[in-house]
C-alpha cells in the first residue's frame, strides 16, 4: 500500500496531502524538516491505517504560510484542514515540530483527537535540557543530531553541504541556490511557530491536563537535539500516556527507523 | 557629490588567539572596557575632524552584540556630533526599526538630534542586520511587516498632527503624539542601506528616499545593484537622483601606492578576517525567497572569501593608494555607478589614529576638490545619461 500525493483547498491555500491504505483514519504531522515526499513510514503505516499526511503551510508545496503567524494560526490551519477532509477525530501522530502541533490541538480540542502519538515533541522549555539550535548551525553539526547513523543518505548530504560552506568561507554563496532553497523555504516557515519563544509555548504544560485521548509518547534514545526529559515531562502531564523509546535512531527517527517506528505506532493504535 | 566619513566604531584589540565569529556569540570577556573608554573617544573625535576637513557629513550606524561595530546606540554617537559639529549632515544609518517597540522611539529620538542639530539629521531605517535577529530573539519572519509599519509610524508622527491613532499589526498606539517633531520640513532626508533585496529597492525608489549599497562586495555586485534600483524607480514614473544613491567604501590614502598598500593591509584583513566571520548569517524568513535569490548572485564574491590583495583591488573591495590613484578609481567607479554620495570608511580595522588622520587629510585636500569639480552637484553622473541629455 503506498500513499499518493493530492491537494486540496483549504482556507489558507492549496495544501498537498498524501494519502493511503485503509483503516481508521490516522494523521501524520510532519517535522520541520518538511519530511513526506518518499517517506518509507507512511507506507508501513498504509498498510493498516488511512493514512493521511498534510503538508503544513511554506512546506512542499503547500501555500499559505504568510497567513499564519503561531501556533494560535496553525491549530485554526488544522482544524479547517480537518474539516476539509471530513475527519472527525482521527488518530494523530506528530514528529517534533509536528508533534508540538499535535499536543496544541489535543490541549485546545480533545474532542477532535481519538488518539495522540507524539514522537520526539517539541513544544516544552524545560530549564537545564533545553531543545539544541536549529536556526543557526550549520548542516554538518545538526545531522549529529538528527541521524544516529551518519552515514545515512540523508545526513551524508548534510555533511556534503557542510564541506561546500566551509571551502566557501562559510560563505553561502559558494552552494548553488536550487540545493538550499528547500531548507531555507521550511527553515523561514518553522521561524514563524518556533522562534520566539523557541520551539514551545510557555503555556502549553499547564494546558496537557487537558488531553484526553489514549497517549503514546515515543522517544528515539540517540535523539540529542530534544532531550529526553522533554517526552518525560510530556508523559509526566498528560494521564495515562505511556512512553516508550526506539533505538538506534535520532531526532529525525521517522526517515531514519520507518519500520520500528510503525510498529511502535500499530501496536498502541490496536492495542 | 556629497562626500560623507563613515565610521564603524570597530573593537581592534580582539585576542589574537580567537578565531570565532565577530557577532552574537563573540564571548563579550573578550572587550576590554580600557580599550572602549579610548576608542569611542578617539573615532569621536576623527568624525568631528570631518567637518574641519570639508566633508559634507558624517555617519554612524546600529548594530548589537558584536566585536565589528560599538555602535548598538548611534543615536547616542549623533547626539554628541550634533553637539560638536556644526555644519555636518549628521547620518544615523540607520536605526534598525523592529529592534524598537514602540517604534515611536526612533520618531523621538531623530526629531531630538534634528533640533538639537538645528536640522542636519539624515534619518536611516534599517530592517536590522541577521544577526540582531538572534541577538535580540526578534523573530526574523516578521522583520519586514515590523519595518513596513515602524516606517509608517515614524512618518505619520513626523507629518501629521497628532494626537493620532495608529493601529497596525505589530504596533498599536492609541495616541501618537511625539514631542518633539524635526526641524527639517517636512521631514529629514531618508537613507535606507541595503544589500540587494528587491523588496528594499522598490520600497526606496516608491517613497523617493535614497539607497546606500552595502560594501564588501565585488564592485559589480553593485554595478547590478543600483542598475536595479534605477530600474525600481523609473517603474515608479521618474528618473533618479544621483542623490539617491550611495556607495559605502573603504578608503586610504597615503603618498604614494607602495606607501598606501604597506600602512593599510594588515588592517584591513583585520577587519576582513576578524570581523566579518558571522556578519552573513540570515536567519529564516528574514527575506524573501525572490530576494534571497538576488542576493545570492552576489554572495559568492562576499569580501569574506577574498584571500590575496589582487583580489582586493580587482574588485574594488577598497579604495587605496595614493591621490591620484585614488581619484582615478573612485572616479571610475562613481561614474559607472552613478552614485551622488560617497560614503568613505576612512577608519577600518585596526587602522591607528595616525593613519586614519593622515589618511583624511590627504583625501579631502587633493581627492575630494577634484571630485566635486569632477561631480557638479545637481548634475547627472551616469556616463548614458550624460549622453542622454545632451
Amino acid at each position: 500500500m503506498t500513499v499518493e500525493a493530492q491537494t486540496i483547498a483549504a482556507h489558507v491555500g492549496s495544501i498537498q496531502v498524501r494519502r493511503g491504505g485503509s483503516g481508521d483514519p490516522l494523521v501524520y504531522l510532519h517535522s520541520a524538516a518538511g519530511e513526506g515526499e518518499g517517506l518509507a513510514l507512511l507506507d508501513e503505516l498504509a498498510k493498516r491505517h488511512d493514512v493521511i499526511a498534510p503538508m503544513f503551510p511554506g512546506f512542499g508545496e503547500s501555500e499559505g504560510i504568510e497567513q499564519i503567524d503561531d501556533m494560535e494560526d496553525a491549530v485554526f490551519h488544522l482544524l479547517d484542514l480537518f474539516d476539509r477532509l471530513e475527519l472527525d477525530a482521527p488518530a494523530v501522530v506528530g514528529l517534533s515540530l509536528g508533534g508540538w502541533l499535535a499536543a496544541e490541538l489535543a490541549t485546545r480540542y480533545p474532542e477532535r483527537v481519538s488518539k495522540l502519538i507524539l514522537v520526539n515533541p517539541a513544544g516544552l522549555y524545560i530549564k537545564g535540557a533545553e531543545i539544541k539550535d536549529i536556526f543557526g548551525r550549520g548542516p554538518g553539526e545538526m545531522a549529529e543530531d538528527m541521524f544516529a547513523d551518519q552515514s545515512h543518505p540523508m545526513a551524508a548530504q548534510m555533511h556534503q553541504v557542510e564541506k561546500m560552506l566551509a571551502s566557501g568561507g562559510g560563505n553561502r554563496g559558494a552552494i548553488p541556490f536550487e540545493l538550499i532553497k528547500p531548507q531555507l523555504q521550511t527553515m523561514a516557515a518553522t521561524a514563524r511557530l518556533g522562534w520566539d519563544p523557541y520551539l514551545h509555548n510557555p503555556k502549553l504544560r499547564k494546558r496537557l491536563h487537558r488531553i484526553s485521548s489514549p497517549t503514546l509518547i515515543v522517544r528515539a534514545t540517540e535523539d540529542t537535539l530534544i532531550p529526553a526529559a522533554h517526552s518525560e515531562a510530556y508523559a509526566s502531564e498528560i494521564a495515562g500516556a505511556k512512553l516508550v523509546e526506539v533505538a538506534k535512531a535520532a531526532h529525525l527517527v521517522s526517515i531514519e527507523r520507518p519500520a520500528e517506528l510503525a510498529a511502535v505506532i500499530n501496536d498502541f493504535l490496536s492495542g | 557629490m556629497r562626500f560623507f566619513n563613515f565610521h564603524l566604531m570597530p573593537y581592534p584589540a580582539l585576542p589574537k588567539d580567537y578565531d570565532g565569529p565577530a557577532w552574537v556569540t563573540c564571548p563579550n570577556e573578550l572587550f576590554d572596557p580600557d580599550v572602549g573608554h579610548q576608542v569611542y573617544n578617539r573615532y569621536l573625535d576623527e568624525l568631528i575632524y570631518s567637518e574641519e576637513l570639508g566633508f559634507d557629513g558624517v555617519c554612524v550606524n546600529e548594530h548589537h552584540q558584536n566585536a565589528y561595530g560599538l555602535m548598538p546606540s548611534p543615536n547616542l554617537m549623533a547626539a554628541i556630533l550634533a553637539r560638536q559639529t556644526s555644519r555636518v549632515k549628521i547620518a544615523v544609518v540607520g536605526n534598525a526599526l523592529p529592534l524598537y517597540d514602540p517604534p515611536t522611539r526612533v520618531a523621538e529620538e531623530f526629531a531630538m538630534i534634528d533640533n538639537i542639530s538645528g536640522g542636519r539629521l539624515i534619518a536611516g531605517f534599517v530592517v536590522g542586520g541577521g544577526p540582531e535577529y538572534y541577538s535580540f530573539s526578534i523573530n526574523p519572519a516578521h522583520a519586514r511587516e515590523k519595518f513596513q509599519e515602524a516606517h509608517d509610524i515614524i512618518i505619520k508622527a513626523w507629518t501629521e498632527p497628532g494626537p493620532q491613532e495608529y493601529i497596525g499589526k505589530h504596533y498599536r498606539l492609541r495616541f501618537l503624539n511625539t514631542w518633539p517633531r524635526p526641524v527639517q520640513k517636512p521631514h529629514p532626508e531618508v537613507w535606507i542601506p541595503g544589500v540587494g533585496s528587491l523588496e528594499t529597492m522598490e520600497f526606496v525608489a516608491k517613497h523617493r528616499y535614497a539607497y546606500m549599497g552595502i560594501p564588501y562586495f565585488h564592485i559589480s555586485v553593485f554595478d547590478r545593484q543600483f542598475r536595479l534600483f534605477r530600474e525600481a524607480c523609473e517603474k515608479e514614473g521618474y528618473t533618479y537622483d544621483p542623490k539617491q544613491a550611495g556607495w559605502l567604501v573603504p578608503t586610504y590614502v597615503a603618498e604614494t601606492d607602495e606607501q598606501a598598500r604597506e600602512q593599510y593591509e594588515e588592517h584591513f584583513w583585520y577587519f576582513v578576517k576578524r570581523l566579518l566571520p558571522g556578519i552573513s548569517i540570515q536567519p529564516p524568513g528574514y527575506t524573501t525567497l525572490r530576494s534571497m535569490e538576488n542576493i545570492a548572485k552576489g554572495a559568492g564574491t562576499f569580501a569574506m572569501s577574498l584571500n590575496t590583495w589582487d583580489e582586493v583591488e580587482e574588485g574594488v573591495y577598497a579604495v587605496v593608494g595614493s591621490p591620484q590613484t585614488v581619484y582615478e578609481k573612485l572616479e571610475a567607479n562613481i561614474s559607472k555607478l552613478g552614485t551622488g554620495n560617497l560614503l568613505g570608511l576612512f577608519q577600518l580595522g585596526t587602522l591607528p589614529a595616525d593613519l586614519t588622520k593622515r589618511s583624511m587629510e590627504l583625501f579631502a585636500q587633493e581627492v575630494m576638490p577634484r571630485l566635486r569639480e569632477r561631480f557638479p552637484e545637481g548634475k547627472p553622473i551616469l556616463e548614458p545619461s550624460e549622453a542622454v541629455a545632451s
